[in-house]
């Protein structure tokens, strides 16, 4: 017996192959949908984890500090420090912010980080090029994605910074690329604003009567000179001890530190939960519709082919075939094309689309074997329409009339 | 003998009930010996193509009683199950047109017939090529039926009728398309094939070319067969 | 569509769905979580590091003289400009001395009308006293009477009391005149020692209080840098160290200096340690006070070591490591560090040996079983 699917389809291998590959552009597509999606969750996971943080410490009662802005006094980590099952402490500061580098900027998300070695929680884990902050001002570790490379001068407002080590996958949730500076000098940048606003603000205070006491030489300078430090951070990342439970070290600073205390799965559901869940939403919507435009898109077609060779199918009807072996041919067809669109798809996706997205996309391999399945399925049903009509022709249209 | 070959008695179909209904065949008699080739000529309307579909087993009939190769197939509102292989294994089709399955080639569009009842590849292509060298179209058994002219394709939509060797084949104007050489070819073609393998064959047709070949011709008109012998004149 | 003969057409169909399948499969192997991941790879070496230290100062001077009057009142001349040059006892302005010269000479009167007071009491003593001998005289000779000799006695005791009185009056009013003539003298703002005007508070006409400076001066040769560095990578510390000072305004110029002096209070707040770190030679023209510079103090060359570089420490499972390589597989090391230098390359005290090969850096995150694949630098990464 002979393929009549195999048969039909070496015939007019070229509609095929180019039908395939228009299919084939469409799975891509909702591939690298699944996989922006993927990229967004990896986004939050791998902020989490290149932290090498256990607990997050916030401003009380904030969602902070990826998700909601917060504040809270540099010494706080003295007192946690102490507490019991803890093993290390940082502080660390977030800003989202525009970086200069000559003529371009770049948006990223300033960390910084507090001094000490490598394995400080908020320092970046591993390293693509160059090495890690050793001095305590001017220095940065940068992600690639924002283009700088090593030796590059970078300026976060007020202060030039030389890159001295490269970084990858080390992202904000929103996949803005980050870059490491010293503590001291992210304080600076986070609160000190530029010139302009610094000479606004000495004038105002100078002219404010309370502050400018003649009898009192002196206080002017004493206010400005508070006005110019910045005691604040965004959060202390905690590394617990080897032994002891998270939740319960997190437990104990809420409750005699009176500070908002998140465990890694706390922070994963906030992310995921609630910073990704409209983008997450938007995305799923998209892949239905895309899914519901491919199923449309591959019956239409089948149905097309079907319908073309409805003479052909009265015929072997009427020569005695069976109705098993027509089902075959359209359904084997339509399985075929759904195969060119899966493969032309993975391959668009994985070298064609993925690399060149803004963001970052996560091509796994689940959502692949996930896909194929789907499309599969999607052609065997889309045929279905084509079976229907080519079952209800009447073999003795063969015989005209 | 008339245990192979057709016999029809007393065929009527009725499409519809009531008021509406039309009797397309009203009393239908034929028979057909193995071995022979008798023509069907009417007009249109007459009930030609609601017999052939009859015979084809493609419609059942409202009454009377049809013997195709020596089998029962239709008795009084009983009919035989597997039309598909009553089809596939007793009945032959020749067409007006080839209808060549294009994605084929030829020799596979004749072999697919003995595939379907089970045959191996290699013996269906056997036939095939035994037909292809009866019919003279042996040297375009590998090309692709948009390669053959309507002759040649008509031969092999005859080689496909004839492959199986069912005991009964129904050409429906087989020679419309052809010159009168060919159609005359055609035809001998059929009587040799009957004679050689005891075959029934009815053929449908206003051709005048062909119609004096017929020894024995039924006409039908308004759903009624009348039967008149014919010319016979001999085929070179 | 025109059909080709079955063998032509089955190798054309090969043709483009063999190349197809086999990108089909790279692309499944070597993109995405299965792929190996990119990894370099250095040697352990035994070299020996020069550990720095790294802060950032002011550049402030040492003395800063702020001169101004201590008595309320109001500028009168100001002499200098800021960055003049003065001299030790220079003459840099005045207050206003209001009423002072007149008070001065009011007082000058006064002491004038003191001292003819006495004058005019050194005479009524004279007479006392010789009207008290002439009427001894007489009593001794019977002449008068003993009341009125008593009466001349007693008006010379009084002439005498009268003059002490109104000499300790002359005194009183010179003490009080030389009292206000030092007044006057303190009007006169001078510099106590050479250097240069750094700022003028007050100009002329301003009315300033008691104790606030009207002219700072500072001696620029006493220009030093006041460093901080971060207590974690303040080790080693200590006075007389070279120093490299990077002032902010001369970026490709470095200063030599050495440090002067390690403060005793560090700053509790900012966590870093404060030093003095003075100029070998003060650059001329001199930094203005203010002035913000790097400070790089290399510590002595440590005896040789092995050494990896900084990227390569990673700390997993609460431990301190890297990632070795044997046989091509990964292995978590733990490692002891000693010191670093400010390249980034650290000392290995425990957990490695000279020629180990330790994973440096990597396109992702290693774990135990990650299929790694060695290069020589990451791609997308100009060395």
């Amino acid at each position: 017996m002979i393929s009549l699917a195999g048969r039909d389809i070496m015939h007019s291998w070229g509609k095929f192959v180019f039908t395939g590959m228009g299919l084939g552009l469409l799975v891509g597509v909702t591939l690298s949908m699944a996989g922006i999606y993927r990229g967004m969750v990896d986004d939050a996971k791998v902020l989490l984890d290149n932290s090498g943080a256990d607990l997050w410490v916030v401003q009380k009662d904030t969602l902070g500090p990826y998700a909601e802005s917060s504040s809270m006094y540099d010494d706080a980590w003295r007192g946690i420090r102490s507490m019991p099952g803890v093993d290390r402490v940082a502080n660390i500061t977030y800003l989202t912010m525009q970086v200069r580098q000559g003529e371009r900027d770049v948006r990223a998300m300033v960390t910084g980080v507090a001094p000490g070695e490598p394995g400080t929680p908020g320092w970046p884990p591993y390293l693509l090029a160059g090495r890690q902050i050793t001095r305590g001002h001017y220095e940065a570790v940068a992600d690639i994605a924002t283009g700088f490379r090593l030796g590059d001068h970078i300026q976060v407002r007020r202060n030039m910074y030389t890159v001295v080590g490269l970084t990858r996958r080390m992202v904000s949730s929103n996949g803005d690329p980050m870059v490491f500076i010293p503590l001291k000098d992210a304080q600076e940048a986070q609160f000190l604003k530029d010139n302009d606003a610094i000479h606004q603000q000495r004038r105002r205070t100078a002219e404010n009567p309370a502050f400018n006491r003649p009898g009192v030489p002196g206080l002017l300078d004493a206010v400005i000179a508070s006005q110019s430090t910045n005691p604040y951070v965004n959060a202390v990342l905690v590394k617990v001890e080897e032994g002891h439970n998270a939740e319960e070290v997190a437990e104990s600073i809420r409750r005699w530190k009176r500070l908002t205390v998140y465990t890694r799965s706390q922070m994963e559901e906030i992310l995921v939960g609630k910073l990704i869940a409209t983008s997450s939403r938007q995305i799923a919507m998209f892949l239905v519709i895309l899914s519901i435009v491919s199923s449309a898109i591959v019956a239409f077609i089948i149905y097309t082919l079907t319908l073309g060779k409805i003479r052909e199918i009265a015929v072997l009807k009427l020569i005695g075939t069976k109705n098993r072996t027509i089902i075959g041919l359209i359904m084997q067809q339509s399985v075929a094309l759904g195969l060119i669109g899966f493969v032309v798809g993975k391959i668009t996706a994985s070298l064609f689309m993925a690399p060149f997205f803004p963001k970052y996309v996560l091509l796994m391999p689940l959502d692949s074997i996930t896909g194929f399945v789907i499309v599969v399925l999607i052609c065997i049903l889309s045929s279905i329409i084509a079976i229907r009509a080519a079952l209800k022709v009447d073999p003795a249209e063969a015989i005209g009339g | 003998m008339v245990e192979k070959g057709i016999r029809i008695e007393a065929l009527k179909k009725r499409y519809g009930s009531g008021d509406t209904a039309v009797d397309a065949l009203k009393k239908v008699d034929m028979v057909v010996a193995p071995g022979e080739v008798v023509g069907l000529i009417g007009p249109s309307g007459s009930g030609k193509s609601t017999l052939l579909k009859s015979l084809g087993a493609v419609i059942e009939p409202t009454a009377g009683r049809m013997i195709l190769g020596g089998e029962v197939i239709y008795d009084d509102g009983w009919r035989v199950k597997d039309l598909r292989a009553l089809r596939r294994d007793k009945i032959g089709f020749v067409f007006q047109a080839p209808y060549l399955i294009p994605f084929l080639d030829v020799t596979d569009n004749v072999a697919l017939l003995p595939m379907l009842a089970g045959k191996s590849n290699a013996e269906a292509r056997a036939r095939a090529m035994e037909l292809f060298k009866a019919l003279d179209v042996e040297h375009r058994a590998k090309a692709m039926p948009s390669q053959l002219s309507g002759g040649e394709q008509q031969r092999v939509a005859i080689a496909r009728g004839l492959v199986n060797r069912p005991p009964v084949i129904l050409a429906d104007e087989p020679t419309a398309p052809l010159d009168s050489e060919r159609a005359l070819a055609v035809i001998r073609i059929l009587n040799d094939m009957a004679g050689k393998f005891e075959t029934a064959i009815i053929v449908v047709t206003h051709d005048e070319k062909i119609i004096p070949t017929f020894k024995r011709i039924y006409h039908i008109r308004d759903g009624v067969t009348y039967e008149e012998a014919g010319e016979g004149r001999e085929l070179g | 569509m025109k059909s080709l003969p079955i063998r032509t057409r089955t190798l054309a169909l090969l043709a483009v769905i063999v190349p197809l399948l086999l990108l089909f499969i790279y692309v499944a192997l070597r993109s995405g979580p299965l792929a190996p991941v990119p990894v370099t790879v250095v040697s352990v070496e035994e070299r020996s590091i020069a550990p720095g230290l790294f802060g950032l100062g002011t550049v402030e001077a040492r003395y800063t003289y702020k001169i101004g009057p201590t008595y309320a009142g109001r500028v009168k001349t100001l002499d200098v400009h800021v960055g003049d040059q003065v001299k030790a006892g220079q003459l840099l302005g005045e207050m206003d001395p209001v009423d002072l010269d007149e008070r001065l000479r009011a007082q000058e009167a006064a002491l004038k009308l003191a001292e003819a007071r006495v004058q005019e009491a050194e005479e009524k003593q004279s007479y006392a006293q010789t009207q008290a001998v002439r009427y001894e005289k007489l009593l001794a000779v019977r002449s008068t009477s003993e009341e009125i000799a008593t009466a001349k006695k007693h008006e010379q005791r009084l002439a005498e009391a009268g003059l002490a009185a109104t000499r300790e009056d002359v005194s009183r009013t010179r003490a009080e005149l030389e009292a206000l003539a030092a007044q006057r003298s303190n009007l006169k703002l001078n510099a106590p020692v050479d250097g240069i005007v750094a700022v003028r508070d007050a100009d002329p006409g301003t009315t300033v209080v008691a104790g606030q400076s009207v002219v700072e001066v500072i001696d620029q040769n006493s220009l030093w840098i006041n460093v901080r560095f971060d207590q974690v990578h303040a080790r080693g510390l200590k006075p007389d160290l070279p120093a490299q000072i990077v002032l902010r305004s001369q970026l490709d110029e470095t200063f030599s200096g050495r440090v002067l002096r390690v403060e005793p209070v560090a700053d509790e707040v900012t966590e870093e340690m404060l030093a003095k770190v003075i100029f070998d030679h003060i650059p001329q023209p001199p930094p203005p006070v203010g002035e913000l510079a790097e400070v790089t103090i290399p510590l002595q060359t440590l005896p040789a070591a092995p050494v990896i570089p900084n990227a390569a420490v990673k700390h997993i499972d609460g431990k301190l490591g890297v990632w070795r390589v044997i046989d091509g597989d990964l292995r978590y090391t733990a490692v002891t560090l000693g010191n670093a230098d400010l390249d980034g390359q650290v000392q290995v005290k425990e957990g490695l040996n000279v020629g180990d090969q330790v994973v440096v850096y990597s396109e992702n995150a290693l774990h135990a079983h990650s299929p790694i694949r060695i290069v020589e630098h990451i791609q997308g990464v100009k060395p």
